[in-house]
């Protein structure tokens, strides 16, 4: 039985007037990647960003439904959004480090959390960049500069970051759109040894990553979920025509 | 504008659709050799060979070529795994008739030793059934393709009988058994083609509906349940 990890119900956000989102309902499962595939401006990336309540900083965004995580619905008043964040981790498309070393960047978040211990500091550098598949390429460059990385150490090395204050929950909006082939492939496969201790849901345009990576896909249009199923079910026998038009570049 | 894509698609279907017609006149050929006893006829069918051959091979680079530029998915990758299964049917069709075609010369040397009608019987069934078969790849007609895959286990009574019958009389008498082989051949390469228009059917079925009913047709066929194994990336 697969257990819930975030169940969202009857989602809706508008954008002012605009409706970006409409009365979306659906399971995210725990230790498994979700896919979310759409044409642009189909407001899957405003979705993964209503899971860790990233529009709140956009003053004209209202919503209606719920969002509920282990159990609590994450638009509640009472919910601490610092907390909720520590919870969720969130990796975009552009690496988005900060001017500071290797080590500076995976443990600054775990510092503003209080953390000093040095030795306990070393241990966390070293696991997150062992679970981010970089440890051996950069071991020796810890304490250089963390913009001298290629792109695709970058990215693997905000996935580092975010392990480091070790959330429940990985959102990733297109993580490998800007890198190669190389790269792209050492994501996909460090994306799939994360779903053993975390849950994921990626955000991406690449339709054959999609059917690479994840275990669940979700389709979008124009602020719909169209369609959710089994990634296998949704990129061999789709139920929904407009699914099948989208997934076989007929439109979009 | 028109998709590479589709342009791709395109041409595979009419070299599959090409291929369908030649190798339906195969079998027609052979049959009437058969039935004539027309050795110039059998030859010509033995020599067109090449022509399904090479067929068979340029469809399989058509497919190749699309699986490695495309990768497509859903109703594009049913049709392009099918198109591969259904060009080897037609290809070992085509053997089947070389293989009908050759046994015109054995089965002249003694004719009217064997009641042939449940032979004729087959040959029209099997025949028909390329036919349907064909017909319902070009038309995308699922209910033509059910009608084909019933008509197999029809075929395969006749085989059965035919080699009860044949084998009593072998025993009979020893110069039966080199045209009682011959016959029993005939009779298994026909119900072979009916085999071989059953698959391209299952597959017609698998490229429309998104179901395969391969193996299981009579659970399918004659029951509500859907009997679907869905895979799982779990």
């Amino acid at each position: 039985m697969k257990e819930i990890k975030i169940s969202v119900e009857n989602f809706s956000l508008f954008y002012g007037n605009k409706q970006a989102l409409k009365n979306i309902s659906m399971d995210i499962y725990a230790n498994r990647i979700t896919a979310l595939i759409g044409p642009s401006g189909c407001g899957k990336s405003t979705f993964i960003r209503s899971i860790n309540r990233m529009n709140d900083l956009i003053d004209s965004v209202r919503i209606n439904g719920r969002i509920v995580i282990d159990g609590k619905n994450i638009y509640d008043k009472e919910i601490d959004v610092v907390n909720l964040r520590k919870k969720i981790g969130m990796v975009f498309q552009k690496s988005n480090l900060f001017p500071m070393t290797v080590y500076e960047n995976i443990v600054f978040g775990v510092k503003i959390n209080g953390l000093r211990d040095k030795k306990k500091l070393d241990e966390i550098v070293e696991r997150s960049l062992n679970n981010a598949a970089l440890f051996e390429e950069v071991k020796d460059r810890l304490h250089t500069p963390a913009l001298s990385l290629s792109g695709g150490q970058q990215q693997r090395l905000c996935i580092a970051r975010t392990l480091a204050i070790e959330p429940q929950i990985i959102l990733m909006d297109e993580p490998a759109s800007a890198l190669d082939p190389i790269s792209t492939a050492k994501i996909e496969e460090l994306i799939h040894s994360l779903k053993q201790n975390y849950t994921v849901v990626i955000v991406t345009h690449n339709m054959q990553q999609a059917a690479r990576v994840s275990d669940h896909t979700a389709f979008f249009y124009i602020g719909e979920l169209v369609e959710y199923d089994k990634t296998s079910k949704m990129f061999t026998k789709p139920s929904i025509k407009q699914t099948e038009d989208y997934v076989t570049g007929r439109f979009g | 504008m028109e998709r590479q894509f589709e342009i791709q698609i395109e041409k595979l279907r009419t070299r599959l659709i090409k291929m369908c017609s030649l190798v339906d006149e195969q079998v027609e050929f052979a049959l009437k050799a058969i039935d004539e006893g027309n050795p110039e006829l059998a030859e010509l069918v033995i020599e067109r060979d090449d022509k399904v051959d090479k067929y068979d091979v340029k469809i399989e680079k058509v497919c190749q070529k699309i699986f490695a530029l495309n990768q497509p998915v859903a109703m594009d990758l049913r049709l392009i795994m099918s198109s591969l299964t259904i060009n080897t049917n037609l290809e070992r069709i085509g053997d089947l008739a070389v293989n009908l075609a050759e046994s015109v010369t054995e089965l002249g040397k003694k004719p009217g030793f064997f009641d042939k009608t449940r032979l004729k019987e087959m040959s029209i069934l099997s025949r028909e059934m390329i036919k349907n078969a064909i017909d319902s790849f070009i038309e995308n007609d699922p209910e033509l393709a059910q009608k084909v895959i019933k008509s197999d286990d029809d075929v395969d009574e006749l085989d059965r009988a035919n080699h009860t019958i044949l084998k009593e009389i072998m025993k009979e008498n020893p110069e039966n058994v080199e045209p009682g082989i011959a016959l029993l051949e005939v009779s298994r390469h026909l119900e072979r083609l009916a085999d071989h228009a059953t698959n391209i059917a299952e597959d017609v079925y698998f490229i429309v509906e998104a179901q395969m009913i391969k193996h299981k047709y009579e659970k399918y066929l004659f029951s509500e349940d859907e009997g679907d194994d869905e895979s799982s990336n779990d």
